[in-house]
């Protein structure tokens, strides 16, 4: 790839998000915080024995 | 574009990496066979050259064996390079890179590496305690301890980039921070599970706390950095996807393994790579020392913190060693003495648990992308996620089960002598993380930053890291960590 393509690239128009990219970040970050809050909750109600 | 760090990180795509993978599993179990000779009274490795504190040159080198004494250091050394030589030389054939080249570039990369090391281990920028600047006579020390040469490493690697590009061409054979860092990483298998035995229960914790790294890398993390580079940055999806994976999940790995499966061309992730390393460079000279200002009471909270906020394993598992020897310096000083090897052991496994999945979510990203974004006959099948699987993580998991299982369920005899035994293959871990400091500098062009059309990558990245990753990461390895400490030394 030359610099000159390179910089072509980037510096194109956006594409739009497409509905399946909102489900991928929505259902990631959605499936992520709560299952973060149940090992919190976990860590703090059940503490694994040192 | 073509700059040396493009050009090295070329080799790690697809085919390549998967041997780069599996040879050194190849190195590092053989280092650990040879090292568990040990255990059977016969000394294979106690040639091998370590560096202890110095004021007087003379002192700083040995054998790591007292065995092995009559050797004394500048042979010991000799005889360390000559074994790596052998047996990298071999590797590297098989791997088809030409030979004679690699010998000539790594004679002078060992040289160099190990150079710094030794700067690194003298007693001015090393000793740590006052007991130690009153044994070595001097006043003042930078307390940086001996793994302080991991530091000069690097700088000497920058150094050679950044001013000295056709020298850094010429040792471009040689420089292999990834091989050396998995040889490092399946070799560290052994003294992790030494360090477990000693305490199971901690050891066990410590994985399931691990285990919340995997969600955060790759579901909230992943997710925000993409969101960020699509919606704010406006990059299109064949560069966002393998931008997100290197500053979200494991650096260039990730990046190499997400671009292939979205089917992007394969300079897209290789340029991504390239700046992964940059920036991991800025965050090893950075993050270690900002641990061990603010956490060095909260030990395994900054081993959590290093593994998840730098990227690539290299720098990663390596900012570890430096975070733990700056603590344990720290520490030490305000007459704190913790048992070795607990932050860098928290590191690898937060480390470890991330990449394991690279395989999985690379499929799940090329599952969708070749189903729902870009539909062609050429779709996304089960069988790539081993393909893409870390394969040097299998030699770590053998490393440390074999190393446990004789830790804990063969004879007292036995477990006795094996520190010992990974102690020694330790000491070719170390000289692994030195050749990785050193090769990840050599890589680190620091001009590309100012290349037009790179800026905009680079600011991508610098957004995400620093206003995002890094204290995301530290919120949640202080929410499963802290207060957790490792043991002290008895």
């Amino acid at each position: 790839m030359s610099q000159a393509e390179f910089e072509r690239e980037l510096n194109n128009a956006a594409e739009p998000l497409l509905p399946i990219e909102k489900k991928l970040i929505g259902w990631s970050l959605g499936i992520g915080v709560v299952s973060l809050a149940i090992l919190v909750v976990l860590n703090y109600f059940v503490p694994i024995p040192i | 574009m073509s700059d040396i760090a493009v050009k090295a990180s070329d080799r790690i795509v697809a085919k390549d990496r998967l041997t780069e993978d599996w040879l050194s599993v190849a190195i590092g179990v053989l280092v650990f066979a040879l090292a568990l000779f040990s255990l059977s009274g016969t000394d294979l490795l106690g040639w091998a050259v370590t560096t202890s504190v110095y004021s007087n040159l003379a002192s700083a080198l040995g054998p790591f064996a007292k065995g092995y004494a009559w050797l004394g250091g500048g042979a010991s050394l000799l005889a360390t390079y000559a074994a790596l030589l052998l047996v990298l030389s071999i590797g590297v054939a098989a791997h088809g890179a030409d030979v004679r080249k690699f010998a000539l570039a790594f004679t002078v990369v060992f040289a160099i590496a190990y150079a710094s090391w030794i700067v690194g281990s003298y007693a001015y920028i090393a000793a740590v305690t006052p007991a130690e600047q009153q044994k070595f006579g001097i006043a003042w020390s930078l307390k940086l301890t001996n793994e302080g040469g991991f530091v000069v490493a690097l700088l000497s690697g920058l150094v050679i980039a950044n001013f000295l590009p056709r020298f850094a061409n010429w040792l471009k054979e040689a420089i292999r921070p990834e091989l050396y860092i998995k040889i490092a990483i399946v070799i560290l298998g052994a003294t992790v599970a030494v360090t477990a035995a000693g305490r199971l229960n901690l050891a066990s914790s410590i994985l399931i706390r691990g285990a919340a790294a995997i969600i955060e890398a790759y579901l909230i993390y992943w997710a925000v950095v993409y969101y960020v580079a699509r919606k704010w940055f406006g990059f299109s999806r064949e560069w966002s996807v393998p931008l997100a994976s290197g500053i979200s999940i494991c650096g260039v790995a990730a990046a190499i393994a997400t671009g292939g499966a979205i089917r992007a061309r394969p300079a897209v992730p290789v340029l991504v790579s390239s700046l992964v390393v940059v920036f991991a460079v800025v965050e090893v000279l950075i993050l270690p020392f900002l641990a061990q200002t603010f956490l060095w009471q909260e030990p395994l909270v900054a081993g959590a913190w290093i593994g998840l906020a730098v990227k690539t394993d290299g720098a990663a598992v390596a900012g570890g060693g430096i975070t733990e020897a700056l603590i344990s310096a720290k520490a030490a000083a305000a007459g704190i003495k913790y048992q070795p090897g607990w932050i860098l052991a928290t590191t690898a496994t937060v480390k470890v648990f991330i990449d394991i999945f690279i395989g999985v979510w690379a499929f799940i990203l090329g599952y969708i992308w070749t189903n729902h974004i870009e539909k062609g006959p050429d779709k996304a099948k089960p069988s790539e996620i081993w393909e893409r699987f870390p394969k040097f993580i299998l030699g770590f998991v053998v490393v440390f089960a074999i190393s446990l299982w004789l830790a804990l369920g063969t004879t007292p005899d036995i477990a006795k002598a094996l520190p010992a035994a990974a102690g020694e293959a330790n000491v070719f871990r170390v000289i692994f993380f030195i050749l990785t400091f050193f090769s990840i500098g050599v890589l680190s062009d620091f001009r590309k930053l100012w290349q037009q059309g790179f800026g905009k990558l680079a600011a991508v990245y610098f957004v995400s890291l620093f206003g995002f990753v890094i204290w995301v990461g530290l919120l949640i390895s202080w929410l499963f960590f802290s207060g957790v400490k490792p043991p002290l030394a008895s």
